[in-house]
């Protein structure tokens, strides 16, 4: 509806790169610094550059206006790159069309450390609270033919062309002087050339209170004309984007803006989709679902999917906006404040083809949180600095998953939405998929009481009750955690706390008991059970505290104390010794390292490997990168175990150790693994054993996007969840049965309960195994749910007494490792115990013409 | 007549004459004796060449050597043979071989002239046509703008090394002179022939990349004159290959088929490139595209400090395809840690790629590299990494051309095959398709040559090369061969002589 259009075409387009986003949704409004530790933690994903935040559902004393005006008002933020041009501008733009009921400058710091860092001075922001003037707007509607639109949305649309007109004549003309940051109601953005983080101090926002944020850290790779505009957030009117990844095809979204009259003035990919954004929210004023729909269409075989009723809306929706629907790689994070329905929402959408890292996470509780990342450490690292403001809130999320982009289940898209209950008026936070079906957190029957007396910290000299002391003087961490689970039933919070402060001094009785300690600390982490009353997440926050502390105690690597647990912390990296025994175990505490360089923890591991340390125990990882990596050929006899948030390509490149992951893992990890064993204590991302070689691997939840692709030679891989898409895509290991490589999928999932139950489809996907000429995959899938439509090349086989011979010693090891059963689980359906060749199929490569040795690829062009 | 030895002094590199069996029947013309000859021995008494031979004592004059006969240009010559034959027994007519030698872009001239190089390691002159190729387009329409004259110059005063990294970070190395060798993998190629490349290489003090899949043990020796490949589909990449490296190429793409991985058809999937490969043998081995790893810049930057968590010196080399927007993706992998952006254009290899994908895709390699030169200008990073270029870079002068328009250097692949005497059958997908041993893994095809032999013809190009940029630089009055950096306005267009290139 824009009645102008900019003269002159596009003279520039900015490659976007990928980025780190951050979006968080919570019921309790949340201070602006609980964004800035996940900010700084993806600091390495984007290049200060441009950062920025976008706040929504704000607090009327900190705006200084009424509830009223808050609620009502636009909030119109104005960045003069230029002072001088604020009284012009004013003049011309502001005060003929709007009441202002309030404006003022918003605050800034004045740290010169923080100054210093800036290549490019943050513009002053400020900030008008206004009313279009009825006299205007009466005009507007006249003029612009808009007697049929409700007074409200021509209103909008006025506030909207406004900006427009602001930002073309002060930002996209001949020099960039001013343009409109934001103009929603409710909601702001800021942003600067710079890191994200400095966007937080710069601007002053730790205190300042929203119930939705977002971040981002910009990684742009066009040239020097880095400019705070450019940065994300964009906002179509009451929303704000972040945007992860690249669209391949930005000029043909620009063409089908063109020809709805819409131009880009920012001219890079983020602000095109928030321009369509608000063409279908709007102009076409199609509901979320159909929004989603037709920016990520659901394709292929998930399209057929879908019950008759849908397909036919949105293959009409697909007819309609198909160019306008941004292809390759991408991930929205929206916030939103929608005015009409009086929600605050935060959405994330995953392209069809998921190609970018992103994790969703709830929390439920008094504070319900609804968080969206890049990567499952800046959600753990948001947390964690939340729950020192809101003790209610644990420092891990009572559910984590990925999104499977255009899911016929589920749509690959997810939406938090908060809202005031009747009555009390106090926030609650609904979160929905695509098709509005709820997702809810598993196990709701913790008891909240328990869950803070839980919450307190753990007691330092404990006077070890009854209860803690049946279960921590058992003879060995098995007997120890058997008890555990069976006291959980009846345990308080109370008695939990003090049990893990019994055994954290437990722990300092010497080495024995430390191992003990250690071993049942990751018994109680790694395994699945009935928690009782306690609630998982905070029950693996205190677990995770008291690992910390236990292992925080130990001698020093650098005192040279008789002791086999031997700490290096940042400070002590430098110190690194041989071992005393060949039993000594390296113990590294991430707190502080890099993400990534050769100050890392990597290297560290590297280094002990060289110096004769046979194993290493990892933790309070956060997000540091590359944790195994470098450390050669040939390492059998080394073994690493780590906790915490570790970061992407975990385990890469092993050849013969043996690492154990006590929690999720993040993307990449196990890229050409060559050897030795990978066990993982919980899901994997994106591209887990890209290019493997061998090995085993045991992974107790899901892989998402593109396991195993490109896989060669022997590797062995059990997965009990499921995998999102693209499993075993071109695997080429050999025949399984003559020492190639299989993956084993079981489709099965724990529930909040502990107990293990089958997943509504063993494979959801549609590419399996596409391309593949060596290997196979077994699944298990009784119901005969895996069709030939889900594979490309492949075919489904009969499982003979040699795969099962072949496979049954990993899902014996399986079993060890993660207690999956499987005579009481694996090989029961519906309670009836079944042959392995009725429960598991095989899926194998057969030869296929376009893999065969005649070179047929040259038909195509002869 | 002065021999080149003369005018270089001792500078020039030894050489040895290296013929080779098969390609002795190449010639440009046919020079054929009729029955009526009388073997007079007047033709070999006129002609300066040497075609004509006669023995004393034998009843009949030799064959006519084709391959130093000039051609029917002769007859201005008061020496021309067929002219001065007594019984018209002489004819020359164009060679039936030559008719089937090359293409547009290889033209036979141009395929002759490297065989002649190889075996003699004697340079063409600067203004001999054979320089460019035929197609009308790309390096062939680039004609430097020189001064006549050649000034007398001393060889041993011209550097042509490189700068590989240009960074704080990683080993220092530089190149002796301004190429290295692209990747060709084991399986596209013979071990015979990656053993003559990496031999050659050594000599030189440059490198060779031995491409996508691993290598044999029997590369051991040359390490240091390795650079490894990590391709997209992490063929034979592991750790230790990475760990011995001074140099690591991530293929993001190649300019012969941008939009596609590698391609190793099955027939050239033999057990023992199978076994490098960790893969099923006689299966086409398809490398996916893109890396599934690498989406955006960001992960770009993650995925290059990943060879950095195995080998912090290694130096890292971006190879990219030449999209429109080639000029940011530069800029991004210097910001993700890149000592080397290596442009890779589509008029070079692949044989063994799709026919509908060869050379119908990305922007020409002659746009590509002014465009990221002045963009890195201009984003003031020029001087902090090395931009290298290559696809269909055949000759010295084109070699010189990439350099002019902005490139550091060039990496050379297809000419080094011809050397050793490929034909450009385009036959190299296949199995037991390649008439000279080359690209091949059939264990008979690949004893048609051996190492040494190779590094031999390679040597003598190299030699023929290293003679042709002194001499074009000595008559551009410069001592380095990065003064040629970017000087654009050297270049002109074939057919708009006043046209500065590139502007």
């Amino acid at each position: 509806m824009s009645e102008t259009r900019p003269p002159e075409r596009p003279r520039w387009v900015e490659a976007e790169g990928g980025c780190g986003v951050v979006g968080l949704a919570s019921s309790a409004q949340i201070a602006g610094r609980h964004i800035h530790g996940p900010l700084v933690q993806m600091h390495n994903r984007g290049n200060g550059k441009g950062g920025g935040v976008a706040a929504v559902g704000l607090s009327p004393e900190q705006m200084r206006v009424t509830r009223k005006t808050l609620d009502e008002s636009y909030l119109i933020q104005v960045a003069y790159l230029r002072r001088k041009v604020r009284t012009a501008l004013e003049d011309e733009c502001i005060n003929p069309f709007f009441k202002v009921e309030r404006k003022y400058k918003v605050e800034t710091s004045t740290d010169d450390a923080l100054l210093k860092r800036f290549d490019v001075r943050p513009p002053d922001v400020w900030r008008y609270f206004c009313r279009v003037k009825d006299e205007v707007l009466d005009r507007f509607i006249r003029s612009g033919g808009l007697e049929d639109v409700p007074r409200a949305k021509a209103e909008d649309e006025f506030v909207y062309q406004n900006s427009f007109k602001v930002n073309h004549k002060y930002y996209a003309g001949k020099e960039m002087q001013a343009f409109v940051m934001s103009h929603g109601r409710n909601m702001m953005v800021l942003k600067i050339v710079g890191y994200a983080e400095d966007v937080i101090s710069y601007y002053k926002l730790e205190d300042v209170k929203a119930h939705v944020w977002i971040g981002h850290q910009r990684y742009p790779t066009k040239g020097r004309v880095w400019h705070p505009g450019g940065a994300h957030p964009f906002v179509g009117l009451d929303e704000a984007l972040v945007h992860n990844g690249d669209f391949a095809n930005y000029h043909a979204v620009t063409e089908y803006l063109a020809q709805r009259n819409i131009a880009p003035l920012f001219l890079t990919d983020t602000e095109v989709s928030v321009l369509l954004f608000d063409l279908l929210n709007r102009t076409y004023e199609y509901p979320l679902e159909y929004i989603i729909e037709a920016l990520a269409p659901t394709t292929e075989r998930d399209f057929e999917l879908l019950p008759e009723q849908k397909k036919k809306v949105y293959r009409a929706i697909q007819a309609t906006h198909m160019h306008g629907s941004p292809d390759g790689p991408w991930f929205f994070i929206i916030g939103r404040n929608s005015h009409y329905e009086r929600r605050f929402q935060l959405v994330g959408i995953t392209d069809t083809s998921m190609l970018r890292p992103q994790v969703f996470a709830l929390v439920d509780g008094d504070v319900q949180i609804g968080l969206i990342a890049s990567e499952k450490q800046a959600i753990d690292s948001t947390l964690d600095s939340i729950s020192k403001e809101h003790p209610s809130v644990p420092k891990y999320a009572d559910k984590y998953w990925n999104a499977r982009g255009g899911s016929h289940n589920y749509g690959g898209a997810f939406v938090f939405s908060l809202h005031a209950e009747e009555g009390s008026g106090d926030m609650r936070l609904i979160s929905t998929n695509k098709f509005g079906t709820v997702v809810a957190a598993p196990h709701r029957g913790w008891d909240r009481a328990d869950d803070l007396a839980l919450a307190e910290p753990l007691r330092k000299a404990s006077s070890e009750g009854s209860y803690a002391a049946d279960i921590i003087e058992r003879k060995g961490a098995e007997p120890s955690f058997k008890a555990f689970v069976r006291s959980l039933k009846d345990a308080s919070g109370d008695e939990v706390n003090s049990l893990f402060a019994g055994m954290i001094s437990y722990a300092q009785k010497g080495d024995s008991q430390r191992e003990e300690m250690l071993q049942l600390l990751t018994l109680v982490l790694d395994r699945r059970y009935d928690t009782g009353r306690i609630r998982r997440s905070r029950l693996v926050q205190k677990a995770t505290e008291a690992l910390d502390a236990t292992l925080r105690t130990s001698s020093r690597v650098e005192k040279n104390e008789r002791s086999v647990f031997q700490l290096l912390d940042i400070k002590s990296r430098r110190k690194l010794r041989p071992p005393e025994s060949p039993y000594d175990k390296l113990v590294v505490d991430c707190k502080g390292f890099p993400m990534e360089g050769e100050d890392g923890v990597s290297f560290v591991i590297v280094r002990a490997r060289e110096l004769g340390w046979n194993q290493a125990i990892v933790f309070g990882a956060q997000g540091q990168r590359f944790i195994g990596c470098g450390l050669g050929p040939r390492t059998k006899g080394f073994r690493m175990d780590v906790y915490g948030s570790p970061g992407d390509y975990l385990a890469s490149g092993l050849d013969g150790a043996e690492m154990r992951v006590h929690t999720n893992g993040q993307d990449q990890l196990g890229q050409i693994l060559a050897d030795g064993k990978l066990v993982v204590y919980g899901d994997v991302g994106q591209t887990f054993l890209y290019g493997g070689k061998g090995g085993e691997s045991y992974i107790m939840g899901n892989a998402a996007g593109r396991p195993l692709i490109n896989a060669v030679g022997r590797p062995k891989v059990v997965i009990n969840g499921t995998c999102l898409d693209y499993l075993a895509e071109s695997f080429m290991a050999g025949n399984p049965l003559y020492g190639g490589g299989f993956a084993v999928v079981n489709g099965v999932a724990f529930d909040g309960k502990g107990d293990l139950e089958e997943l509504p489809e063993p494979y959801p996907g549609g590419n399996l195994f596409s391309l593949a000429s060596g290997g196979a995959i077994y699944i298990r899938d009784p119901r005969k749910l895996v069709g030939e439509d889900q594979l490309n090349g492949g075919r489904i086989s009969r499982l003979t007494d040699a795969d099962w011979n072949l496979i049954l010693p990993h899902l014996k090891e399986n079993e060890k490792l993660f207690g999956i059963s499987v005579d009481k689980f694996l090989l029961k359906v519906d309670g009836v115990k079944k042959c392995p060749e009725d429960v598991y199929r095989k899926i194998e490569a057969v030869p296929m013409i376009t893999l065969s040795g005649k070179t047929q690829m040259q038909d195509l062009g002869e | 007549m002065t021999s080149s030895k003369d005018i270089y002094g001792d500078a020039r590199p030894e050489t040895s004459l290296d013929p080779s069996e098969r390609l002795r029947f190449m010639s440009s013309h046919t020079v054929t004796r009729a029955d009526t000859c009388i073997s007079c021995g007047m033709c070999e008494s006129l002609c300066p060449y040497g075609v004509h031979k006669r023995v004393e004592g034998h009843a009949r004059i030799l064959l006519p050597d084709d391959r130093k006969c000039i051609g029917p240009s002769c007859s201005v010559n008061y020496f021309f043979c067929v002219a001065n034959c007594p019984t018209k027994s002489l004819s020359i007519t164009p060679s039936d071989n030559l008719r089937s030698l090359g293409d547009a872009r290889w033209s036979a001239d141009m395929v002759l002239a490297t065989w002649k190089m190889a075996e003699t390691a004697e340079p063409m002159a600067l203004d001999d046509p054979a320089n460019c190729g035929l197609s009308g387009g790309g390096f062939d329409e680039l004609r430097f703008v020189l001064p006549s004259r050649t000034p007398r110059y001393d060889p041993e005063d011209i550097s042509f090394s490189v700068e590989l990294n240009r960074r704080g970070t990683g080993e220092k190395i530089t190149l002796p002179v301004p190429f290295y060798g692209g990747g060709m993998s084991f399986g596209s190629i013979s071990v015979h022939t990656m053993l003559a490349r990496l031999k050659a290489a050594k000599t030189w003090g440059t490198f060779t990349c031995t491409g996508e899949g691993g290598y044999p043990a029997l590369l051991t020796p040359f390490e240091d004159n390795i650079v490894i490949q990590i391709a997209t589909g992490l063929f034979g990449v592991r750790e230790e290959t990475i760990q011995r490296s001074r140099i690591v190429e991530f293929k993001y793409a190649q300019g012969a088929k941008p939009g596609l991985g590698g391609h190793l058809l099955g027939d050239k999937n033999t057990p023992d490139v199978a076994r490098m490969r960790e893969a099923v043998p006689y299966t086409s081995l398809f490398s996916p595209f893109p890396f599934h790893s690498v989406y955006s810049v960001e992960d770009h930057k993650k995925h290059l400090d990943w060879a950095l968590a195995i080998n912090p010196k290694a130096i890292l080399s971006v190879k990219v395809s030449t999209p429109s927007d080639v000029d940011m993706v530069s800029v991004g992998s210097y910001y993700a840690g890149a000592h080397i952006v290596h442009l890779d254009g589509g008029y070079g290899g692949t044989g063994a790629a799709p026919e509908i994908a060869k050379k119908n895709i990305a922007m020409p390699i002659e746009y590509a590299i002014p465009k990221v030169h002045r963009f890195l200008e201009a984003e003031g990073i020029r001087d902090k990494i090395t931009l290298i270029a290559s696809g269909g870079i055949r000759t010295a002068l084109d070699v010189a051309k990439a350099i002019a328009l902005g490139a550091d250097g060039v990496v050379i692949g297809t000419s080094e095959l011809v050397a050793l005497g490929c034909v450009r059958c385009g036959n190299c997908e296949s199995g037991r398709g390649c008439p000279r041993g080359i690209a091949t893994t059939d264990p008979e095809l690949e004893r048609l040559n051996t190492p040494d032999w190779g590094a031999e013809r390679l040597d003598n190009l190299y030699t023929a090369w290293w003679l042709q940029w002194c001499e074009l630089l000595a008559r551009l009055g410069m001592k380095d061969i990065s003064e040629l950096c970017g000087r654009t306005d050297l270049l002109r267009y074939r057919d708009r002589p006043a046209k500065e290139v590139g502007r």
